[in-house]
Parts: C-alpha cells; structure tokens; sequence
C-alpha cells in the first residue's frame, strides 16, 4: 500500500513539475543558465556581484535584440517571420543618428527613429499581409534591400551630416544634446539602483506589449489570427490588417532599438552593424517558449528569452580558454537542446506514466 | 462466427477511465455498428484495436489469433483497417498513386510500374463499382469520392475487417446510398466493418447488429432487428434521454432580414425575407447552394446581384458589416472554421465580441469572466476552468462554445450551418432547445441542415434548395421526412408533377 501511495505521489510531481515546465519554461531556461554563469565566474577565482547582472540587464543583446524581439514574437505569434530585422536597425539608426545630427533634438531624433521603423515595417506588412506573399521571402528581401541601401547612402551623404568621414554615422559630440543623450541616458544608470536607463526601457517596453497582448481586444487577435486564421476571419477578425500591424509593430520596436542603440554607442556601422540580429531576435523568442507554428507563446517568456540568451553569451566570454569565434556554436547548441527538451519533455512525461502504470497493473494482476 | 473478439479491455489516461472492462466482438461478413455519445470510448477502442494506443489490461482476438500488443503495423498486416473521420488522402498525388502509396510497383529497372498499378486501380474500381478514374488528381475529387478512394485503398491491401469511422459525415443522400450499395456488396463477399456513426436512421438501413457504450462502459449489443432506434437512443444516453416534441408555435415579429433576388456563388435569384423570432431551416443535398447563399447572407462570399436588406438598410460588402448588422454565423466543419486551438475556453467564446467592439480596446477580464459565468449557465456547458484550453471539451459543449460566441455579440440574426455536425444524440437535442430558446428570446434563426427529422422539430419554415434554387417553401405543419427528401432531390420534377 505505501509503495501505492508514493507512486502516487511521485506521479503528481511529475505532473505539476510538467505543468510548470510547459507554461513557464523560459524561468527554467534562465535559471538553469544562469546558475552555470555564477559557477563560472566562481571557477574563475571571482565573487559574483549585482554588477554581473546589472552588465547582462544592459548588455545590447538584452536590450536591443530583446526590444526588437518583442515585435519578432508578435510576427511569429501570427505564423508570420520577419528576417529584416537587422537591416533595418542599420537603416533606421543611420536615420535617428542623422536626425540627431541636424535638429540637435531628442524627441525629433526619438520621432525619425520610431517613424522610419513603422516605414520599414509598412513595407514588410503590405507586402506579406497584404498582397498574401510568403513572409519568409518578402523580408529576406527587403533583408537585402534596407542594408545595401544603407550602406550605400553613407557614402553618399555629406559627413557634415552623417557625422562621420569613414562610412559610418556618428553622432556629433559637438552638438548640445550629445552629452545628455550618450552620457546620461545611453550609458547612465537610474541612481540608486544601479539599473541602467536602457534597460528600463526594455523593461517598460514589455510591460506595455505583455500587457498588450493579454489585456486588449488587439492582442487576443494577433493569437487567434496565428491559431486558425480561417476561424478568426469568420469571427470578424481583419486578418490582413492584423498582420500588416504586427509587422509596423516589430518595426516600431527596431526604431527604437535603433534609438537605444545610438544613445550607448553613439554610432553604427552599416557594413556590420545588427548581422545576424534576425537570429538572435527569433532566438530570443523560441528560448522564451514561443510557438513558431504560431498562436502560442508570452511576451514575459521574450523577456526571459533574451537575457538567457545574454547570459549564455557572457559564459562563454568568461571561459578564457575558448576563442570567441567558438561562440555561435555553443549558442547553436543551447538553442536546439531548449527546443529538444521542449518537444521530447512531454513524451517522456507521458512514457513515465505510462511506465508506472503499467507497473501497478502488473503487481495487481500478481497478487 | 467472429472475427473479432475484445474481451475486458480497460484503459486509463491519467486519472481517467476512458474504458473500464467492455467486451466487443463482430460476426464475419457484417456491418456491425458502434454507438455512442462522444467521450463514450468508441474511438478509444479502436485505437486500441489499430495499435495505436496500448491497452492496460484486456485480450485482444482476431481470427482466432492472440494480440496482446498489438501494434499498428501488426494489425495492418493482419487486415484490420482504419478509415479515419479526417480523411486521409494525400492530395497532390493521382488516384492510382495513393491507392498503391507505400507498396508501390516496381518494373524490372525499379522504376515505377504505372501501366500495372493503373490497371490494377482500374479493376480494383470495376469490381466495387467506384467511378473514378485513376489518373486524376486527388485533390479534384469531391469529399464523398476521397472517402471511396480510402476505403477502396483498405481493400487493396487486403483488409478483411474495415473499420468506418463516421464516413457518412461530409456526404450527400445520394452518395450515401452509392457508398451503401458498395458496403453491401463488400459485406456479400464476406469483408466485414466496424460502423461508427451517430445518424440513427443510417444503422437501421446498413447495419446487422450493434454495440453501444456510454462513459467507457459496455451497456447492450444485439441484432439490429430486434431493436428501435428508441431503445438504441435511450442505451446511448441513459436516463437523460428525452425524445420531447421541442416544437412551440409562438407569434412572430416584423420583418428584419430580407434577400431579394439574390444571385452569388453556387445559387441565383433567390428572395425570401425572415421575421423577428422565426427559425427557418434550409435544406438541400451537398451543393445546392443552401451554404453558399448563408455564407453570402454573413459577407463571407460576395454577391453577384441582388440585395440583402437587413431592417430595410440595403447592407453590403464583408463580414464585418454583416456584424455590425446583428447578423452572426456558425460555420460549419468546427475544426476548420471555428475552434482557435492554442486558446483558451473565455478566448474562444468572446473573439467575435472582440471584434465588434474593438472601438474599445481594454478588455475588463472581471467582466468577461461574469459574463462567461452566465452563458455557461444559459447554454449548459459542461466545463471546468474558463482558463481551460477548448479541446478539453466535448465535441457537443465545444459546439456550445461557438454557439455562444453569437450571443454573445448580441446578433439578433443567427446563422447557423450544420450545427448539429459530428455532436452526440444528447448535445444535439440540447443545441435544438437552445435553437427554440433563442427564438422565443426574439432571435431569427437559419438552421442550414440535411437531418429532416430535426428540421421538423423546431422549425416554423423550411426552404428546400436544388441546384442553386430555392424549389419549394414549407411551413410547419407542411414539414415531413418523405416531401423534404423528395424535393431536394427534384424528384417531382423528374415526374413532371
């Protein structure tokens, strides 16, 4: 009888273990990266302090890639993608960096950044949602276009301008605002707390999408339209419109990246500048639980998703023995043991039932 | 003698006892038909008989041979074959090509032998009497024909047992007939099948004997002969069962919704104008223009010509404004056109709500939940957490759900297509009632439906649809089973009456 009971028992954990697991994996993802951070700081012969984490917290893969992937998830909840992303992060911080440089004013500055992200997107939007071509195809494209495009206007555009002679823009350190923007907002931290501005920011910005996105009408249509667009259509949902807004919305969200960016770095290369932030981007948002099937997945998850993605960064950066060329590949490999252990999880749940299940039939048909 | 014995089979998942102790055997050549509500454990059983789940405890007997771990492709070999609901067709390949899917024929090369397979399909079809050339393309077949081309795919690989889960489904009267005659045939030549359906009448015409389950237990089986289709309905359901005559005769408002002259997809010039509180039923076999012609009243298709007014206001163009109209649909086939499957119970019955009310977009989820609370008790779903994911629900309360998404709204013209689609004998009396409930609220309601014998229970008009044309209008008291039939099938025409 009281091996029964602790059967019992066992499978009830396993049970809400599983539960838990499904619905908040992204806090297991970090926390389990995380706890290999610490021990490889402490491997090192350091102490770990509020100041590592307050470097992930304002790290730019936490920051911009996580902002960005805010709108990447919205995109993918709707069984769409948007590859663009990098590009056009080149593009629209050229074109914060030049507003800058001109109007020596930060809301103007804040403005252009913001509108020439919703431009991008628009254009990402009516294409894909709009005129019905595959989402995939339609951003590798504009993929290409944004960045070529930005690379050859730099060279173009007068340095006066651009704030640089050497194919870059650069924000001009002679113009009155330079100080506020880099030095107090870009790279300053609230006082106090020691949270850098940046990250509350990002912080701010996904409180508003989480709560976008579980708390309005348009949020529960952005899921319905990636779970059965047929049924949202007959529910009087605007299909189309949903997805050319999800699209302006991820682009929004680069305009401000590319705010964010400017003001702690205070210039962009377009030849290099935001490579392969796509990835990270969709990264982000598959290690934060999100479906890429669509209709599935939480904004907080992103959250979660970009600063394991961060931390896994700063472990391998810390490993002094490994090249930092090596680091894709460990991103690679953490990537797709998540996954691995997101999709193979419930089966072994299901097999260990089944096990002991079948165990228990066994010992009562035995006695 | 039997060909297949299922003695003390029990299965749980979680803490669910989906089947507890049932016996279930069929006879060699003969339909034998399996009954229950949804959630009874019919498909359960099968899958445990196809190998695609294992049981916990029980024996397994076909031809005279023990499985105790039966496993798909054992069973497939042996001869058991599972025709699915969903149908299971690859569409873009011929027809021939499916049928020999996985066994292909081989040439000496090892290329693929066409000419063989396509004989062969040929005769294989010339045998069952099927109609299909083997060189079309699946994806050109109709739904009844896709059906044909499953069960005939079985019996080319030899199955003796064939187990037809509601195949009936997506099929016209006539189709079913076809599909019947080949059964018969089939049944002659000493192939036997498991019958899985919940359409009372069709199990008198094509079944010789019967099961029936209910929560995971055995309750009855015997001959079909010796039974009613009352008795069967009364062991499906137990004690809830009550065949009450809903029909109330109530006085009817003003006109709200009217089609003049209407032409669109599939049907053309139909008028008719529908009164505040009225249920009305279309009927008419698959593609006679009934759906279309509700898909058009809902924006979903676009007319051709004519005008919907809807309170004397010509209203046009998408859904949308359809909604704004108080008009609201219940499309049919549910999981294509109306479960949103990633979201949850409250999701679900309020996306429609949504939006029509997007001008305000915060939604106040203490209000929603109440007002959750209230339909729940109105429609009588059966569920547990509002929270819950939908396919934690029955097919029936799921159906429920979709039917609330309407009232929610608020529409005051509910269109509703095929709502009685794959729900149990319970649910679909309950869905009837709620119909007859709306109705009495001040509601029009459409019912597009081919089961007569429903039509007739709730019903004030039936308009019978043929070719794209409305044929015959019948009031109430004009409604019955041989008329219906015989106008949606134009057979007075044929007669020149």
């Amino acid at each position: 009888m009281s091996t029964n009971n602790k059967d019992n028992i066992l499978i009830k954990a396993v049970k809400i273990i599983s539960k838990a697991w499904t619905k908040y994996s992204f806090v297991f993802v970090f926390a389990i990266v995380l706890v290999v951070y610490i021990l490889t700081i402490q491997a090192n012969g350091n102490t770990f302090r509020w100041g590592h984490i307050s470097s992930i917290l304002s790290s730019q893969n936490t920051v911009i890639v996580g902002t960005i992937a805010l709108g990447m998830a919205l995109v993918i909840i709707t069984g769409q993608i948007d590859l663009s992303v990098g590009s056009s992060l080149v593009l629209c911080s050229g074109v914060t960096i030049m507003a800058f440089n001109v109007t020596n004013n930060i809301l103007l500055t804040l403005l252009a950044a913001l509108g020439a992200g919703a431009i991008c997107g628009l254009i990402n939007g009516l294409l894909a949602g709009f005129a019905k071509m595959p989402p995939f195809i339609v951003t590798l494209g504009t993929m290409l276009i944004y960045r070529s495009l930005t690379l050859s206007f730099v060279r173009e555009i007068d340095p006066k301008i651009t704030g640089s002679s050497s194919s870059q823009f650069s924000l001009i350190s002679e113009n009155s605002n330079y100080e506020f923007l880099r030095m107090q907002f870009g790279t300053g931290s609230f006082p106090g707390i020691s949270v850098p501005y940046i990250t509350m920011v990002f912080v701010l910005t996904m409180l508003l999408f989480l709560l976008i996105s579980k708390n309005t009408k348009y949020g529960k249509s952005v899921y319905a339209v990636g779970s059965n667009e047929k049924a949202a259509h007959l529910s009087g949902i605007r299909v189309q419109w949903t997805k050319v807004t999800v699209f302006i919305i991820v682009g929004i969200l680069v305009g401000l990246g590319s705010f964010v960016q400017a003001c702690k770095i205070g210039n962009v290369t377009p030849a290099s500048s935001g490579k392969s932030y796509e990835m990270y981007a969709i990264a982000a948002v598959v290690l934060g639980g999100v479906s890429m099937s669509g209709g599935k997945g939480n904004l907080l998850g992103v959250f979660f998703g970009a600063l394991s993605y961060t931390t896994i960064n700063f472990i391998i950066v810390s490993i002094p023995s490994l090249s930092t060329d090596i680091q894709d590949t460990f991103q690679g490999l953490v990537l797709i043991l998540v996954i691995l252990v997101q999709t193979v999880g419930p089966v072994i749940k299901e097999r260990f039932i089944d096990f002991r299940k079948r165990q228990k039939t066994k010992q009562l048909d035995a006695t | 003698m039997n060909i297949l014995e299922m003695k003390g089979v029990s299965k749980a998942f979680g803490g669910a006892k989906a089947l507890k102790d049932v016996h279930f055997s069929v006879a060699e050549s003969e339909i034998h038909a399996l009954l229950g509500e949804n959630g009874a454990g019919k498909s359960t059983l099968m899958n445990i008989l196809t190998g695609v789940i294992p049981m916990d405890s029980g024996h397994i007997e076909f031809e005279g041979v023990d499985y105790p771990h039966p496993t798909i492709m054992e069973m497939e070999s042996v001869g058991i074959a599972f025709v699915h609901q969903e149908i299971n067709v690859v569409n873009d390949l011929t027809v021939y090509e499916n049928i020999f899917l996985n066994r292909e024929l081989k040439n000496k090369l090892g290329f693929l032998d066409k000419k063989s397979m396509i004989k062969s399909t040929t005769e294989l079809f010339r045998n069952l009497g099927v109609n299909i050339d083997p060189n079309n393309m699946v994806s050109e077949l109709k739904t009844s024909e896709k059906q044909l081309l499953e069960i005939c795919r079985a019996l080319h690989e030899d199955a003796k047992l064939l187990i037809l889960d509601e195949p009936t489904t997506a099929l016209s009267s006539q189709e079913v007939d076809h599909l019947f005659g080949i059964l018969r045939r089939l049944r002659e030549k000493g192939k036997s099948f498991i019958f899985i359906s919940h359409k009372m009448p069709e199990i008198f015409e094509i079944a010789q004997s019967y099961t029936v389950f209910r929560n995971g237990n055995y309750v009855s089986s015997g001959a079909i002969k010796d039974t009613t289709p009352h008795q069967i309905a009364a062991d499906m359901v137990g004690e809830e069962y009550i065949d009450e005559n809903l029909y109330i005769s109530r006085p009817l408002g003003e006109t709200i919704m009217e089609v003049e002259n209407l032409t669109g997809h599939g049907f053309s010039e139909v008028t008719l104008s529908l009164r505040k509180g009225e249920i009305v039923a279309f009927t008419g076999l698959a593609g006679s223009g009934a759906s279309e012609l509700m898909q058009t009243m809902f924006g979903v298709l676009p007319s051709v010509s004519g005008h919907i007014k809807i309170k004397k206001k010509v209203v046009d163009g998408n859904i949308t404004s359809f909604m704004k109209n108080g008009v609201g649909m219940l499309p049919s086939n549910r999981k294509e056109n109306s479960v949103l499957p990633d979201m949850t119970i409250l999701e679900n019955i309020y996306i429609a709500e949504h939006s029509i009310s997007r001008k305000k977009p915060i939604i106040s989820n203490k209000k929603e939940i109440e007002n959750y609370h209230s339909l729940k008790k109105m429609l009588r779903i059966k569920a547990q957490s509002h929270l819950d994911p939908i396919h934690s629900l029955s097919g029936g309360n799921q159906q429920k759900i979709f039917l609330g998404r309407w009232v929610n709204t608020e529409a005051e013209v509910l269109l509703f297509d095929n709502p009685t689609q794959g729900v149990d004998v319970g649910a679909k009396a309950e869905i009837y009632k709620l119909i007859l409930g709306f109705a009495c609220k001040g509601k029009t309601v459409i019912i597009n439906t081919l089961e007569i014998p429903e039509i007739k229970k709730v019903s004030d008009r039936c308009f019978v649809f043929f070719e794209g044309k409305v044929i015959k209008e019948l009031t109430h008291a004009e409604i019955n089973e041989r008329d219906v039939m015989l106008y949606s099938t134009n057979a007075n025409y044929d007669k020149g009456v």
